[in-house]
């Protein structure tokens, strides 16, 4: 990191104090919320200026975020159609509605549903901003890169552009790299944006903990929690801090926090790893139990947690067989690193550690230095080393 | 279906959130290109270039950023942006390209992170904020510090080093600091070689009834809809229309250097003299990020330049809305690209469509602005006109006039140390460059008093350095100046028309 970087995180250290007593004592409203008032209002006093609803959408959509209750998603949807009736095809709606395919995992048909906005208007960053994301999630990782790089040559230093490349990085395995664009991003973000600073605290707080830096990461989350207070991904980060401080315990608080906020498949899988690791083995399996029905429900639509049960079957209920089936059929829909490396796992656990090996070097393609990809990636070449001497 | 909120996507989709563009950048116009009305704090709101008149040995070139800044706004107020390049560009040989680079690079610090405002003074067991640095300098915690690089073919050269240069911050109130202008000038800072600096929060000199400008020229009926009475152009101290800028401030960097710093030969010449004539810009740049990076030792290798100003209302007023954020980006010397804006305006168009008689286009007599020619510089000869290039020409030979007797309307009302040649605050920009676009530089015929009634800034200008008047109170100031609200001193009852 260059002396100016360093410095700017000092400031960004600094700052986090100031800014977490401010948001507590100014902010009544989150930015969401007072997005929502605002585009209300506006529509209220100008029910055909059709950008107003697409306000409204996006600040729905930004309020599910803050809060991760899944009834904003139907009040966004409920606003676009309200939108298409004041102009059929606004190109306003019609870009809220990709980013809510996306919010879906509906990868493919947001890359779509993209691809025909950007023909339409070449030049709107916020489309090449879909475009990165479909593309990055699908594991079309070169595409994901030159709609970043478009963003970032077009408008240098915007935070949008900013933080997608921040996560191009991180899967390229440039950790340092994605850490100075994370704090570019934060220095550019208005200081009124709690949620959104938080977020990037959040972000930067993940970086480090995944470059060893344990002390950081929890100085980061920490900061994005007085930022923006309960805030769910800053308290999965801070558990996953806690994990590596093995303060299994406080990770499981943290944990069960989230859930309670974000009663979600995957939520549920991490508190019950973490159950398990606090030696809560009762607790643990019935997590675990639970998981694995609510994962189920889920796995034929594309908002699924099948990372999580493939994980789960393979490292807890030692069924390979059903993992293998499920990495299968996600791998039809998508070929990110992530879920080669899932598919990696299942073929190693079935046995068939030969097309094991050849999956996981797809997975690590890109450079993505995951702990757990590079663990598995570990495991499955040393077992092959094995075999290959025992002979 | 069910639909789950962002927390279960994988970080990158979640980024798109971001992309919303906050509320505040949608609050104020003044922001003319694509690029910078979503990147308020790279965004140029002036450049200035004139002879000092307290120093006729001294150029003074001001670089005024971010629009628009409302001076209670806190708790942070608005320092400059760390990861922003502000530089100073001059060219000296008339090629378009700059010769002579001053190059400001801001750092943060925070120094009370326990306290939930950048500023605090008389309160809580912390003075009040007296000084930069220092006893008295306790509750000043957002602090910046800023170095100033020269760069020349020679290289580079760090001017001031040694020296701690502290940017001035705004004016929070009078309980934190309860004598800003004090504090203020301890911001000035005289460094070797003749050279002077500051940088910080002032008064936005710039004035304009911007409201009636972009409201597709609707300029007030009470001053004449847009051609001035001949009492009200000939006053160049009072206003007869809303002065939107009244009441706002602004970032400002002021540099004071020797002229025989930047001419080509290092001496100062006679007016009639090519070497004496300048061409001056700024520009704001970040850096260059390359998502993927081919080593770890750069964000990018070098910067990519956001905004650049030259002339004024160039690019608000000639070029157009499809290539501004081109023009922006672009270097001044491969300006002949946007040639035809210059040379047949749409402006004029609209101007002649009104019934302003203009001069037939191609407009050569608009060239002065773009390339080295007479009147600015009256020893160029055709061979030293360079290229079409967006520079604020300087001819250092004319001789400053001072303040208390220059002229709004600059080098049309015979000021020549004004507007075109150079820029000084005072310079009323809109009228000149409106009365410039409808031919008054052609024929003295197309002499149409074209004027918005806002003729001089809302606040008094120093004519000392650095030339701009101390930033307002956040608690104690108003804006004022609105349509039907006071503000208009050439009103009847002090109130401005609607």
């Amino acid at each position: 990191m260059n002396h100016s970087l360093a410095i700017c995180t000092l400031s960004v250290l600094a700052s986090v104090a100031v800014c977490a007593q401010t948001a507590q004592t100014a902010a009544a409203m989150s930015p969401a919320e007072i997005s929502i008032q605002k585009a209300e209002a506006q529509i209220a006093k100008q029910p055909n200026h059709v950008p107003y609803y697409a306000s409204l959408a996006m600040a729905y959509a930004r309020r599910a975020r803050e809060t991760s209750d899944v009834a904003y998603y139907a009040k966004a949807e409920e606003t676009l159609e309200r939108s298409f009736k004041v102009a059929p095809d606004n190109f306003d709606a019609l870009k809220v509605r990709a980013w809510l395919l996306l919010g879906r995992h509906e990868f493919a048909k947001a890359l779509e549903a993209a691809t025909v906005l950007n023909k339409r208007v070449p030049d709107d960053i916020t489309v090449y901003g879909y475009l990165a994301d479909a593309n990055a999630e699908l594991g079309n990782y070169d595409a994901a890169v030159k709609a970043a790089q478009w963003m970032l040559n077009i408008r240098p230093g915007n935070v949008a552009g900013l933080t997608r490349a921040a996560y191009l990085r991180e899967l390229h395995g440039d950790l340092s790299g994605a850490m100075d664009l994370m704090h570019m991003a934060y220095d550019s973000t208005p200081f009124q944006e709690a949620e959104d600073r938080a977020w990037l605290l959040t972000q930067i707080a993940h970086l480090q903990l995944l470059s060893g830096n344990v002390l950081e990461a929890e100085t980061y989350a920490t900061g994005a929690l007085g930022l923006f207070p309960n805030y769910h991904y800053a308290l999965g980060t801070l558990a996953q801090v806690r994990i590596a401080q093995n303060r299994y315990d406080d990770a499981v608080a943290l944990l069960e926090k989230r859930y309670s906020a974000a009663p979600h498949a995957e939520n549920l899988f991490a508190l019950a790893e973490a159950l398990d690791r606090a030696g809560r083995k009762n607790d643990a399996a019935k997590a675990f139990a639970e998981f694995e029905q609510k994962s189920l429900l889920e796995s034929n639509i594309t908002d699924n947690s099948n990372h999580e049960l493939i994980g789960y079957y393979v490292d807890y209920a030692h069924q390979p067989a059903r993992a293998l089936e499920i990495a299968k059929q996600e791998l039809a829909r998508r070929h990110d690193a992530f879920t080669l490396d899932a598919y990696a796992w299942s073929l190693a656990a079935s046995g068939d550690y030969a097309q094991a090996h050849a999956e996981m070097q797809k997975a690590l393609a890109f450079g993505v230095k995951d702990p757990k990809v590079l663990r598995h990636a570990s495991e499955i070449a040393q077992h092959l080393s094995e075999t290959a001497a025992s002979r | 279906m069910k639909m789950k909120p962002l927390a279960l996507l994988p970080p990158l989709a979640v980024l798109a959130m971001l992309l919303a563009p906050p509320a505040q950048l949608f609050a104020s116009s003044h922001r003319e290109a694509p690029i910078t009305a979503l990147d308020q704090k790279a965004d140029i709101t002036d450049w200035y270039a004139f002879v000092s008149p307290e120093h006729p040995d001294h150029v003074v070139m001001i670089l005024n950023v971010d629009p628009f800044l409302e001076p209670a706004n806190g708790p942070n107020y608005f320092p400059f942006d760390p990861n922003i390049l502000y530089e100073m560009k001059i060219d000296n040989d008339h090629d378009g390209n700059e010769d002579i680079t001053f190059q400001f690079r801001f750092t943060t610090q925070i120094r009370q992170p326990g306290v939930f405002t950048g500023f605090v003074g008389n309160l809580a067991g912390i003075p009040a904020i007296t000084a930069l640095d220092g006893a008295g300098s306790e509750g000043f915690s957002l602090r910046q510090t800023y170095t100033i690089t020269m760069v020349t073919k020679h290289g580079r050269q760090a001017i001031g080093q040694g020296q701690t240069l502290f940017a001035v911050p705004s004016n929070v109130g009078p309980r934190t600091m309860p004598d800003y202008n004090a504090l203020r000038a301890q911001g000035i800072y005289n460094l070797p070689n003749g050279i002077s600096v500051f940088a910080g929060t002032v008064a936005d000199p710039f004035f304009i009834d911007l409201g009636a400008a972009f409201d597709s020229l609707n300029f007030r009926s009470a001053v004449g809809g847009g051609v001035l009475s001949a009492s009200v152009d000939a006053d160049d101290h009072h206003n007869y229309a809303p002065n939107t800028l009244a009441g706002y401030n602004v970032n400002s960097i002021v540099l004071e250097v020797p002229i025989s710093l930047l001419t080509v030969d290092g001496k100062m010449h006679a007016a009639g003299d090519k070497n004496a004539v300048i061409g001056t810009y700024g520009t704001t740049s970040r850096p260059r990020v390359t998502v993927l990076r081919d080593s770890t030792t750069n964000l990018a290798g070098g910067f990519s330049q956001i905004q650049r100003e030259g002339n004024p209302l160039i690019n608000e007023l000639i070029i157009g809305t499809g290539s501004k954020d081109r023009f922006s980006t672009e270097d001044p010397s491969n300006d002949s690209q946007f040639a035809n804006f210059f040379l047949n305006p749409l402006l004029a168009q609209i101007f002649g469509s009104i019934g302003i008689p203009v001069p037939p286009a191609p407009r050569m007599d608009l060239l002065p602005l773009v390339q080295y020619n007479a009147p600015i510089c009256p020893g160029c000869g055709p061979q030293d006109a360079g290229p079409i290039a967006d520079l604020m020409r300087l001819n250092t030979g004319i001789p400053p006039t001072p303040f208390a007797m220059a002229k709004r309307l600059g080098f049309l009302a015979g000021d020549n140390a004004g507007y075109p040649n150079g820029r000084r605050p005072l310079d009323d920009v809109v009228d000149i460059s409106a009365r410039a676009v409808a031919g008054i530089l052609a024929d003295p015929k197309y002499n149409t008093p074209i004027g918005d009634g806002v003729n001089t800034a809302a606040t008094p200008l120093p004519s000392t350095f650095p030339f701009v008047a101390p930033a307002y109170s956040g608690r104690d100031s108003v804006h004022g100046a609105g349509p039907g609200q006071p503000g208009c001193s050439g009103q009847i009852g002090n109130v401005c028309p609607n």
